[in-house]
């Protein structure tokens, strides 16, 4: 048996799960919510800003908070500073004369306590936001947000998040990936599929915190958790594919994959511990029966996968050094055009993978429709298209690793 | 019927349709080549009866007109290339593979019996390798190390005239030239110059096997598109 074979059923899953994915973005319901308008309705909303050593990035993120377009009598804004160790705690009390801001100054005890402190103080508010102090909101975001909480089972709502100013290759190729979220997570919320609700502005129901409880460490995942517990309990979550968010994101590959192997430990450490009970269980629809046990098809093929084509590629470099030993390079590097590679034989995985990306570059489209976010994809598309592959097992394997050892890491 | 459940049964029913479409195209793109070969076979033929035409023709000429006629086509080595190709696709137990293997060899037989003649009417000393694989599993380690060399010393010293036999090929004109060169079934098995040789270690050890006059003929390797003859189908 060829190796390439194992590969099959993990490209199958993905196919599937895209074609699905499609065909959900396209159903009635997805239609409806792309449709539905920004409202008018204006109840009380407070927006946590949790924040730790963000002195660059703070007073970006509070300025377009204030730039919202939402009655400023019903919008608070609170700004936490988790125990910051640079001046973020100056910049912050520059705003404390504004009436509609909050400024709370704490020990150092992580973002789930940061925002729990939050919470409590914004207690006269309907519904409570977190924005990651390094994100920056449309100032219709929070209109279009509010338009996904006229179903009282809602209990969150998630926006469309797209990367600040992309400026170099891994920037773009993560901007062409958060677009593709876009479209995933709209197309997951006709479906109540959504899992996460992620760090830059989910906007959350309070009555429903206050029943199913505050946010907890989590394995440093306390927006995914949070969304979990949620679901478990029975609540929908809602997306609103036109609020849009801007955040900022790693620079380099050493940052992205600290940052991606903290999600996708989190995402393993909850779901295989607290939450294991919704995996492969119909009672969770969409959720139980497909995200979840794909989120770990993900994983586990990611590294398989690398790890079977370092094996090929390594079974063809042993080949090729003993076939070429004692030529000399100049003979075995020099470029050559032969006809055969006109005939050269297309395998099933160059066809599948290439329909698979089709079907991936038409979902970075329609994200970038359906939420209006004015960029130029082509260099995001072509690095998402070259880069991801090459980088991403890399944090599947790291996150793989803590897990199985139970290493912990810090958050940055 | 719930959305999701609809939509979970549709997007099966389209990923098997998709994969199906996938293997239907291969299948297709397979049986283009194979078409692609008919196409290789009339070309050998073709190539085969201008070869003898080249042969009766040159019995006759004076030698200084005789070097620009002894080479094949770089269509016929394009065709060997695809042969190849054809080879590792299909498997060189294919049938339409193996016919068309016999008629490049026939070819080849016809441009090496060429050479020879030249060789005596014109008094020339061309560095002539014959070089005989075997595709059967477990019988030849080094053929492929071999084959790779020698594809090497023929673009590097384009006086190196090689032609390469499968040793197992069902063909009587393969077997008479075996024959007639003693050619003993150990593998790799080379007669360099009328000289019988065996088994491949390294390069430069081969290179013992050459006379030395090739090596002074070391070009640059634009001459590599005449490797006329060069077949290393292994």
């Amino acid at each position: 048996m060829h190796l390439e074979v194992l590969a099959y059923p993990f490209i199958f899953l993905g196919l599937y799960f895209e074609v699905f994915m499609l065909l959900t973005f396209l159903s009635a319901p997805a239609r409806a919510r792309r449709l539905r308008p920004a409202t008018d309705k204006a109840p009380k909303v407070a927006i946590i800003v949790p924040c730790w050593n963000e002195e660059s990035t703070i007073g970006g993120t509070v300025e377009s908070l204030l730039n919202l377009e939402y009655p400023k009598s019903q919008l608070r804004l609170i700004l936490v500073n988790d125990g910051s160790t640079d001046n973020t705690k100056t910049v912050m009390e520059s705003y404390r004369s504004n009436p509609q801001i909050t400024v709370i100054h704490k020990e150092n005890g992580g973002k789930h306590t940061a925002i729990n402190a939050g919470i409590e103080i914004a207690s006269d508010c309907e519904f409570v936001g977190c924005l990651d102090a390094d994100s920056f909101v449309a100032p219709d975001a929070l209109r279009e947000m509010m338009a996904a909480f006229e179903d009282p089972q809602v209990a969150a709502s998630t926006p469309a998040m797209s990367v600040f100013e992309p400026k170099n290759l891994l920037e773009r190729m993560q901007n062409a990936e958060y677009i593709f979220g876009i479209a995933l997570r709209h197309a997951l919320s006709a479906v109540n599929g959504i899992y996460v609700t992620p760090g830059p502005f989910s906007l959350y129901r309070r009555s429903v915190i206050e029943k199913v409880g505050g946010f907890r460490h989590a394995h440093q995942a306390e927006d995914m958790e949070m969304a979990l517990r949620m679901q478990r309990a029975g609540y929908e979550i809602e997306n609103a594919p036109r609020a849009r968010v801007y955040t900022k994101v790693p620079r380099h590959v050493t940052k992205l994959i600290k940052q991606r192997t903290r999600w996708t430990t989190g995402f393993l450490r909850n779901v295989m511990g607290d939450y294991r009970d919704l995996v492969a269980n119909p009672s969770y629809g969409v959720l139980g029966l497909l995200v979840l046990p794909l989120g770990f098809v993900a994983v586990i093929g990611g590294v398989g996968l690398f790890i079977l084509a370092l094996a090929l590629l390594g079974g063809d470099l042993i080949h090729t050094i003993l076939v070429t030993s004692g030529v000399p390079l100049t003979y075995i590097l020099m470029p050559r055009f032969s006809l055969e590679w006109l005939y050269a034989p297309v395998s099933f995985i160059t066809f599948l993978s290439i329909v698979v990306m089709i079907i991936s570059t038409s979902f970075i489209l329609m994200g970038q429709r359906v939420s209006n976010t004015k960029t130029d994809l082509t260099m995001s598309i072509i690095g998402y298209a070259l880069l991801y592959g090459l980088i991403a097992p890399f944090w599947l394997v790291r996150a793989l690793t803590d897990v199985a050892t139970g290493t912990k890491r810090a958050w940055r | 019927m719930p959305l999701p459940l609809r939509n979970a049964l549709l997007a099966f029913a389209i990923t098997v349709a998709i994969i199906g479409t996938v293997i239907y195209a291969i299948n297709y793109l397979d049986r283009q080549r194979l078409a692609e070969l008919t196409a290789i076979q009339t070309q050998l033929a073709t190539d085969t009866l201008s070869l003898e035409t080249q042969f009766s023709l040159l019995e006759n000429a004076p030698c200084e007109d005789l070097t620009a006629g002894t080479e094949l086509s770089q269509e016929v080595s394009a065709l060997g290339d695809r042969l190849a190709g054809a080879e590792s696709r299909l498997g060189s137990k294919n049938a339409q593979v193996i016919d068309l293997k016999k008629q490049y060899t026939l070819l080849q037989i016809r441009d090496y019996l060429l050479t020879q003649q030249l060789t005596k009417t014109c008094h020339l000393t061309p560095t002539v390798a014959l070089y005989f694989y075997s595709n059967v599993p477990g019988t030849c380690e080094n053929c492929e190390r071999a084959s790779y060399s020698l594809s090497y010393l023929h673009q590097t010293y384009p006086s190196l005239r090689v032609y390469s036999f499968d040793y197992d090929l069902d063909l009587g004109a393969l077997k008479t030239l075996i024959a007639v060169e003693k050619v003993q079934q150990k593998f790799p098995a080379f007669v360099i110059n009328g000289k019988r040789s065996y088994g491949f270690t390294t390069l430069e050890d081969f290179e013992t096997r050459f006379p030395k006059a090739l090596f002074a003929t070391s070009t640059a390797s634009s001459t590599a598109s005449k490797a006329t003859t060069t077949r290393t189908t292994k």
